[in-house]
């Protein structure tokens, strides 16, 4: 298992693909993150401490777009032909692809998350601004934020290994997340439904960034349990999937 | 035990029938090329042996197990299919390094092969850039990473110059001297069938044709050509014996069902003047056509 998780860390290493999409993620949310900071007006309420941490959580889509290329790059390319002749065994294949990218997610997360926080705590005391927020509350979202990049990349892996289309993963991925669930809001009841236990609600219990605004959420270990079943459905889903279907790619 | 036991093996697809009760053996020791037109059927059955698709029917094993039952499959079957199947964006290099990490095989490995396979310069580029006879020999590198006791080739001569070739043509049959089963498949006869021990024909899925190379030539053979001043002679006192004899033109006759033992006999008897008796050897691609029913593409 040591071997194919080492396997797949050089996969993910030597492709631009995987450094690139964190480099330019975390690139990207720190600069939001900054430009926020400075420019927030406080006047209002704690809570804006809350939102400007929440900014870091733009990487957990793209960290779940990581996991879903682990295993749709290989079928796109075929290498998942010459993966298989030597190590046959499809369930630690897809177990050692979780734990690599589980890995880049958690890192994704670290660096976004990380950097995000020191910004938004040096922006608001060099402005003189309470951030509202005890330390540990702070701790919390932060912890909340990283592990939820974590699962997101872990789902994707998944996701990925079930559908194997890259194009049609990608597209589900992004269609659900930041599309459908939202759409389905607007539903009365079932929308309260989905905004309390979708992905996006329960990945919001679990960053804890939502817990001062309205609405009825999830506390963030109710809802880090519910990411977890999700993730762990999708890869059981993906798993079976992949050892039952032909590899034909 | 056969180092590859392919067993009535059938693959269908809905109602495509990809192969259809397939049987073949290649045991240790023995280059055998596995021949049929493209769309045969041929990638099917190396994929239901390599583990990657389940046969409808019957079995595909390696040394007696099927392919996920291998205790150490790096060790035992290295393997090409299509031609490598590379990332784009990944070095020759790290190709190999990542399945070699996968198998256990040591990094010195993956340097000894990329000069084996002569891309020691190109090793650091990415696979993008690569010539298909480049990504050939890069697939058969990682063929060999754990020097396998049996080698599965698919198409491995496409997009190989004719030097190319001839080095894997020399390789392949190395492999095979050193006690290894190497089975090799080609839809261009003359690229393996010379130096193949025995030749599997497929077609539509069903095989048929299994023999070494030299009784298919045999048996398909196209005749026997005499030529010179008294071949009109000896045509007639064939006839009169029952033979068919056809006009080649020019002078020349062509007998098919006397040996050439036959017909100097016959030319010695009546003191005849011939200046050519000689075998005419169906080509390759010809015994192919006739076979398979389609034309084999020549190489």
């Amino acid at each position: 298992m040591t071997r194919l998780i080492s396997s797949e860390l050089l996969k993910l290493r030597s492709t631009r693909t995987a450094v690139a999409l964190i480099a330019s993620v975390v690139g990207l949310v720190v600069l939001i993150g900054l430009i926020a900071t400075v420019t927030a007006d406080f006047e209002q309420d704690e809570v804006m401490t809350v939102d400007l941490l929440g900014i870091a959580g733009f990487a957990q889509v793209f960290a779940l777009i990581l996991g879903v290329l682990a295993v749709t790059t290989e079928f796109r390319h075929g290498t998942v032909t010459p993966t298989l002749i030597v190590a046959p065994d499809r369930v630690r294949l897809v177990m050692a692809k979780l734990a690599a990218h589980a890995l880049a997610g958690l890192i994704l997360g670290v660096l976004a998350v990380g950097l995000t926080t020191a910004i938004v705590l040096i922006g608001l005391s060099s402005r003189d601004i309470d951030t509202g927020l005890t330390s540990d509350e702070i701790t919390k979202v932060v912890v909340g934020l990283v592990l939820a990049t974590t699962l997101w990349a872990a789902l994707g892996v998944g996701l990925g290994a079930l559908v194997r289309n890259q194009v049609g993963a990608i597209v589900g991925a992004l269609g659900w997340t930041l599309l459908v669930e939202n759409l389905l809001t607007i539903i009365p009841t079932v929308g309260d439904w989905v905004q309390k236990y979708g992905l996006n609600g329960v990945t919001n219990a679990l960053s804890n960034i939502e817990s001062a605004t309205t609405g009825d959420v999830l506390s963030q270990a109710a809802g880090g349990a519910l990411l977890v079943a999700y993730t762990a459905a999708f890869v059981i889903a993906g798993t079976l999937a992949m050892r039952r279907r032909d590899v034909t790619s | 035990m056969s180092a590859i036991d392919i067993d009535r093996l059938t693959k269908r697809y809905g109602d495509t029938i990809a192969v259809d009760d397939l049987s073949f053996k290649v045991d240790p020791g023995r280059l055998v090329g596995f021949l049929g037109p493209n769309g045969a059927g041929k990638t099917t059955t190396l994929r239901a042996l390599l583990g990657l698709i389940r046969p409808t029917e019957g079995t595909a094993t390696v040394e007696g197990r099927a392919f996920g039952d291998l205790e150490d499959p790096a060790h035992t079957v290295g393997a090409v299919l299509d031609g490598g199947m590379l990332h784009p964006g990944r070095s020759g290099r790290n190709h190999l390094r990542m399945l070699a990490r996968a198998s256990g095989v040591p990094t010195s490995r993956v340097d000894e092969l990329l000069k084996l396979v002569d891309l020691a310069g190109a090793a650091d580029r990415r696979a993008g850039g690569y010539s298909l006879g480049m990504r050939q020999r890069l697939g058969l590198a990682a063929a060999l990473l754990g020097d396998p006791r049996v080698l599965v080739l698919d198409e491995p001569a496409n997009g190989l110059d004719p030097q190319g070739i001839r080095w894997l043509r020399d390789f392949l049959r190395s492999m095979a001297a050193e006690g290894r089963a190497v089975l090799v498949s080609s839809h261009v006869l003359a690229e393996v069938a010379q130096t193949a021990d025995e030749v599997v024909v497929i077609a539509r899925g069903r095989s048929v044709a299994q023999a070494p190379l030299k009784e298919l030539l045999a048996t398909s053979a196209g005749g026997m050509r005499v030529a010179g001043p008294d071949a009109g002679r000896l045509a007639e006192l064939l006839r009169g014996d029952g033979a068919a004899v056809d006009d080649a033109g020019d002078g020349a006759i062509v007998v098919h069902d006397r040996a050439g033992e036959d017909i100097g006999r016959l030319v010695a008897e009546h003191r005849l003047v011939i200046s050519e008796l000689s075998p005419i050897a169906s080509s390759l691609e010809e015994i192919f056509f006739q076979l398979t029913g389609e034309p084999g593409t020549v190489g």
